[in-house]
């Protein structure tokens, strides 16, 4: 019983993965790319860490778990936030609105 | 399951070494090796689901911790050096 539905949790966050590689893949520029590349992720991790937690069921196991998912939540946010700034000063791709970001690093 | 599990990360994995093939810049390759290091965490942990042992967990943190520290450094280069 567990086990199924371990097994069910691990295949829908390995969807969440192949959803971000399909993202990074297909979308046609750098800040697209980067936001599925970033937030698929985050969920993917979480349920397969989910679903190993459910499968294994001890407590060491548990934990590990549980410090990895915190750890990809906190770095890979962090991480696509430090690769957006740095592609927005270096390369300057072309935006969609205005540049509310030019204007207050302007004025100090 | 699990082996469909593994088959679906397969994929996941060629797609993003298909985005690091084509680039074009430097920050599309940071990506795509960030998301084909995290493809090899979540395998891992279903590899240890797999096994039903908790020790292949304590590699995961270790695989975070590095492509956290890698795409540190390779945004402070783009940023230096531009894309």
């Amino acid at each position: 019983m567990m086990d199924t539905l371990g097994g069910v949790v691990l295949v829908i966050g390995s969807l969440f993965i192949l959803l971000a590689a399909v993202g990074a893949l297909r979308f046609d520029h750098i800040y697209a790319r980067m936001h599925a590349a970033a937030k698929g992720p985050a969920l993917g991790v979480l349920l397969i860490g989910l679903g190993t937690a459910l499968t294994i069921r001890s407590a060491p196991a548990t934990v590990a778990v549980t410090l990895v998912i915190v750890l990809q939540l906190i770095t890979g946010a962090v991480g696509s936030h430090m690769l957006g700034r740095s592609v927005y000063r270096s390369i300057h791709p072309p935006l969609d609105g205005p540049d509310e970001l030019a204007e207050r690093e302007n004025t100090n | 399951m699990i082996n469909i599990a593994f088959i679906i990360l397969s994929l996941a994995a060629l797609l993003f070494v298909a985005r690091l093939l084509i680039g074009p810049s430097v920050p599309d390759r940071v990506i795509a090796l960030d998301g084909l290091l995290i493809t090899v965490m979540c395998g891992v942990l279903v590899a240890a689901a797999d096994e039903r042992s908790a020790i292949g967990i304590d590699t995961v943190l270790v695989v975070a911790l590095l492509g956290f520290i890698g795409t540190g450094v390779l945004a402070r280069y783009v940023e230096q050096r531009g894309g």
